[in-house]
Order: structure tokens, then C-alpha cells, then sequence
């Protein structure tokens, strides 16, 4: 019962560890480089939800501030300096955006200090299920995840826009050819991303503490779950996610509490040795 | 005032040996290496736990070269199948799960206490500055040495080889050459570098912690070739420089503006870094000793 109960924590930790690597995959289909600001974006929308949770004490409030506030953040980022390394090699913009990231890390430290801030969440009576006992907080912020990932997916596969970010994704060239025009694509795809950032980053500040560092920590497993799901797979990212965070509490009891997050550099090498294209992923582009 | 001069000059030179490191895998073969700080890490507690322990320092200095090297040789096995960016997502989780293994091995490393009272180089000369003068002349030497090896290195043929990795790599394939030893060789001399500067470091500071080791080493690092101007020799040391003016005159503005706590500091510092990457990224990629005809 002991590892039921920590493959139900393991998924609220995997949803938030999706969630992430949702905003990389997307971010690294169409825009074509791993981008590692997401993390420090995220701490960004974690700082946004702490003062929308502050000023209205309501979850939806504080989601809606990390969504509003990370999308602008990260269109702010694409018209400032992504766009400007459009058709320069992914090293370039990999660089830069961790450039980037140190910017927003260093502008969340100078605004809001370096001490660890915490949403003040009620505390409710957990949910017993026979032994496995569930946070009904914790159920209230799965359904959070779940409400963004329907909105990405719907939009991805049911709005026109989303068509043509899938086509951009698919082949480029050919999708230019068509007539879909980059530069509306690439605003959809930063305000989507923004968004799903937000509300990853607003998970992990509620379950955890809000400091500066918080978002860069996620960063290694956002990675290998991206990776693990198939570069520019959304559900793979997800389900990637999701397996990534159960493998990290099941292994707790096993290699203790600070290795656990060695697990996802692990499975990261394992994946790119011996399946590179991951669960989801096309064979082209890791080798 | 000469004290300070000293010490500065010390860390300045000891990071060029980390940017020659990477440098030579970055600059010259095209490696992406986030990882840096793992080998100046590995470099480090290699040194102090030898010194510690009472073996002879020169024994500790070879050590912290090899195991560097050592763990930089099943790293360039991966790096052989890999695309570039990939390979640098695997080097910076490297580096991770190095201050995540000596965060956890007590036993080896002491954990988050870390190793204290790593013996001094030269600590026999108790006069003045002897000491610290003494070092500096090693550092010298070495550095001198190692940026000597690099120039024969570009000019040798293994260096247009490298060079050659890192401008068409399919095309030196079609021409004979296998780049992955090449590749493998590059990444470990460059770790074995880091790891003597680890070990400077570790002689230098006398006191070494996990959090030392953070990934912002290696982005001041790669700041500074970036700046400097990447593959060129030259520019890893005129980067160099250009950090550590960044670095230390930090300090001044403390003085100067009053009300600034350390920790602001510490924050204006990384973002200036991270303006920095992506202003010369945009602006200036050949950096400031690079070729001005290219872009």
C-alpha cells in the first residue's frame, strides 16, 4: 500500500514535470531548440500566482494571473530575442535563452528577495481511499492541469491556428509554401506556451516554496521527460511526465531523498542510448 | 592593495584555464559542454580529499587532472551519438548529478559541510605575500604551458582535424577521418584542464562546498569565451579578463551605491551575465577578438 500511496504523489509531481515539458516539446517542434528558460519562466508564473492567491485567496485567480503573466513574459521573450536568432543554429538560441533565463531569475531576486514565500493553502481534511490517502488540494490542482492540457489539445487539434502550428511543426517549408504565415504562428505558439509555463510553475510553487531557484531545478527532468516523450510529441510529453514523476517517488525508497533527482538524468541517458526517438518521437534529429 | 591584485589575478587565471578547457571542445571542435563545472567539481574533491588525507600535493594535482578526464571519457562515448543540443542537455544533467552525488556522499565528500582547511600551496613562505606570489608564478606557468599546447594544437594536424569536426563533419567523414575519437580526446583533455583548475581552486579557496559547483560556473565561463570570442585562444583569456572585471568591480559598486545587500548583488551579477549571452549572441556571435569579416 506504502507504493500506492507514492505512485499518487508520483503523479501530481509527474502532472507538474508534463506540464513542462509540454511548453519545451511545443517549444522545440516549432521553434526548433530546447529552450531552458522554461524553468526560470515558470518560477515567473509561480511569483505571478502568489500574488494573484494573495490579493483573492481563489485558485482560479491565482492560474489565471501565472497565465496572463508568463504568456506576456514569454512573448516578451520571443519578440525581444527569440525572433532576432530566427535562422541561426539551435546552439545560438539555446545559449540565449539560458541568457534569458538568468534574466528572469535575476528579476524575480531583485523584486522579490531571495526568501522562500508560501501560498497560504487551507488545510483540509484529507480524502481516504482504503490506505492510499489523497489531498482534495491535490485534486483540485490535477484539475487544473487537466483543464490546460484540454484547452492545449483542443487547440492544437480543433482550431484552425492550431492546424497550422502542427503543420509548421510537421515541415516547414512546405507549411511556408501553403501560405500559413511564421510570424502569426510563432505569437499563438509563445502565448500558448506561456500559458501552460504559468500554470506548471504555479503547481510546483503550491506544492512546494517559492523562491528564485525554484523553476531551474525542474529544468533536468522537464528535459528528459521532453526527450523521453519524443521530441515534439505533446502527449508524449505529457504521459512522459506523468511516468517520469511515478518513477521518481517509487525510487525514493530505494536511492533516498537527494538522488531521486539523478533518476531523470538517468533515464535521460538511457532514452538517448537506446531510443533516441523516444516513446512518441520521429527517428529523424537526435543523432 | 598587492594582496588583492594577487588573489584577483589567481582566480582570473584559474578560470582561463577553464575557458582554454572549453575552448578547445567548444571553440575548436563545436562541443557543447554545459557541464564544466562537473570536471572543475570532480577536479576540486579530487584535490582536497588527497591533500587531506595527507597525500603529497603534487600527487593531488595529477589525480584531480585524471579523474576529471576519466569522467569525461564515458561522456564523449554518448557524445558520439548525439546531435549538438542534445549533447548539451546530457553535459548540464552531468553536472548536476556530480554536485548531487558529493551533496550526498558524506562519506567521501563531507556532504553540504564540505571539506575545510585544504592546505595551502606554499605555505611554508610566511613572509608578506610570498605565498600568494608563489602561487601565482605555478599559475603561470601552467596556464602559459597550457595556452602554449593550444597553439601547437591549432596548428598541428590533429587540430585541423578538430577544427574540421566542428565546420563539416560529414565531409571529414567522407574524407577518412573518424571523428569520434577525435571527439572523445577533445573532451577529455579540455575535463583534465578543468580539473587542474579544480585543483588550484580547491589549494586556493582551502575550503569547498557543493554549492560552489552550481551551473552558473559554467555559463561565467562560457560568457567569457563568448565575449572573448569563441576559438580563439586570445579570446579566452580576453574574456577572461573582461569577466573578472565584471566579477570583482561588482564589489566597487557596493561601495560606491550604498544599500545594495549581497544578495541583490548576487542577483544584478546573473542577470548582467544573462543580458550579456544574449546581447553578444545576437549581436556580436564572433565575440570581441573574433573575425571581424565573419559573422
Amino acid at each position: 500500500m506504502f507504493y500506492a500511496q507514492l505512485v499518487v504523489n508520483g503523479l501530481l509531481q509527474g502532472l507538474i514535470v508534463g506540464l513542462a515539458a509540454l511548453a519545451i516539446t511545443l517549444v522545440f517542434g516549432i521553434g526548433r531548440f530546447a529552450n531552458a528558460a522554461t524553468g526560470d519562466a515558470m518560477t515567473f508564473g509561480a511569483y505571478a500566482a502568489l500574488l494573484g492567491h494573495g490579493l483573492t485567496g481563489s485558485l482560479a485567480a491565482a492560474g489565471l494571473a501565472a497565465m496572463a503573466a508568463t504568456a506576456a513574459l514569454s512573448l516578451g521573450s520571443y519578440a525581444l530575442v527569440f525572433r532576432r536568432l530566427a535562422g541561426r543554429s539551435a546552439v545560438a538560441l539555446l545559449v540565449a535563452s539560458i541568457g534569458v533565463g538568468f534574466a528572469i531569475r535575476a528579476g524575480l531576486g531583485l523584486g522579490f528577495g531571495h526568501g522562500q514565500q508560501l501560498f497560504s493553502v487551507p488545510l483540509v481534511r484529507p480524502i481516504r481511499l482504503g490506505e492510499v490517502i489523497v489531498n482534495p488540494f491535490d485534486l483540485q490542482l490535477a484539475a487544473v492541469a487537466a483543464v490546460m492540457l484540454a484547452a492545449v489539445f483542443g487547440l492544437l487539434h480543433l482550431t484552425p491556428i492550431g492546424r497550422r502550428m502542427r503543420a509548421v511543426a510537421d515541415n516547414r517549408d512546405l507549411a511556408l509554401v501553403s501560405g500559413i504565415r511564421p510570424e502569426r504562428v510563432m505569437v499563438a505558439l509563445w502565448l500558448l506556451v506561456g500559458a501552460v509555463t504559468g500554470i506548471a510553475g504555479m503547481m510546483l510553487g503550491m506544492k512546494t516554496v517559492v523562491s528564485p531557484d525554484l523553476g531551474w531545478e525542474m529544468l533536468l527532468p522537464a528535459f528528459a521527460a521532453t526527450i523521453l516523450g519524443g521530441i515534439g510529441s505533446p502527449l508524449g510529453a505529457l504521459l512522459a511526465g506523468l511516468l517520469l514523476g511515478v518513477a521518481q517517488e517509487l525510487s525514493t525508497p530505494f536511492v533516498g531523498f537527494t538522488y531521486k533527482l539523478a533518476i531523470s538524468f538517468v533515464v535521460l541517458l538511457a532514452v538517448l542510448l537506446v531510443r533516441p526517438r523516444g516513446l512518441f518521437g520521429r527517428i529523424e534529429g537526435v543523432r | 592593495m598587492d594582496a588583492y591584485l594577487a588573489a584577483i589575478a589567481i582566480v582570473a587565471l584559474i578560470y582561463i584555464l577553464l575557458a582554454l578547457g572549453l575552448t578547445l571542445q567548444y571553440g575548436l571542435t563545436g562541443l557543447i559542454n554545459f557541464g564544466h563545472v562537473g570536471f572543475f567539481a570532480i577536479g576540486a574533491y579530487a584535490a582536497a580529499i588527497l591533500a587531506t588525507h595527507g597525500a603529497p600535493l603534487v600527487l593531488g594535482f595529477v589525480a584531480a587532472a585524471f579523474f576529471a578526464g576519466l569522467a569525461a571519457w564515458p561522456i564523449g562515448l554518448v557524445s558520439l551519438r548525439l546531435r549538438d543540443d542534445y549533447f548539451a542537455i546530457v553535459t548540464l544533467g552531468f553536472s548536476e548529478t556530480v554536485r548531487l552525488v558529493i551533496t550526498s556522499e558524506k562519506w567521501l565528500t563531507n556532504g553540504v559541510q564540505g571539506i575545510p582547511a585544504i592546505p595551502r600551496l606554499f605555505s611554508g613562505l610566511t613572509v608578506g605575500i610570498g605565498a600568494q606570489l608563489a602561487v601565482l608564478a605555478v599559475l603561470l606557468a601552467v596556464t602559459g604551458a597550457a595556452v602554449l599546447a593550444m597553439r601547437r594544437i591549432v596548428r598541428s594536424p590533429f587540430g585541423r582535424i578538430i577544427e574540421a569536426i566542428r565546420d563539416n563533419e560529414d565531409g571529414l567523414r567522407a574524407l577518412g577521418k573518424e571523428p569520434a575519437r577525435f571527439k572523445v580526446q577533445v573532451l577529455i583533455l579540455g575535463a583534465g584542464l578543468a580539473g587542474l583548475a579544480g585543483a588550484f581552486y580547491a589549494h586556493y579557496i582551502t575550503y569547498i562546498v557543493p554549492d560552489q559547483f552550481i551551473p552558473l560556473v559554467t555559463f561565467y565561463v562560457w560568457m567569457a569565451i563568448i565575449i572573448g570570442g569563441v576559438g580563439r585562444i586570445s579570446g579566452a583569456v580576453v574574456g577572461t579578463a573582461l569577466l573578472m572585471i565584471l566579477l570583482e568591480g561588482s564589489r566597487f559598486i557596493r561601495d560606491v551605491v550604498p544599500g545594495i545587500s549581497e544578495v541583490e548583488m548576487a542577483s544584478i551579477r546573473l542577470g548582467v551575465i544573462g543580458i550579456l549571452l544574449v546581447l553578444f549572441t545576437i549581436y556580436r556571435p564572433q565575440g570581441l577578438m573574433g573575425d571581424f569579416s565573419r559573422k
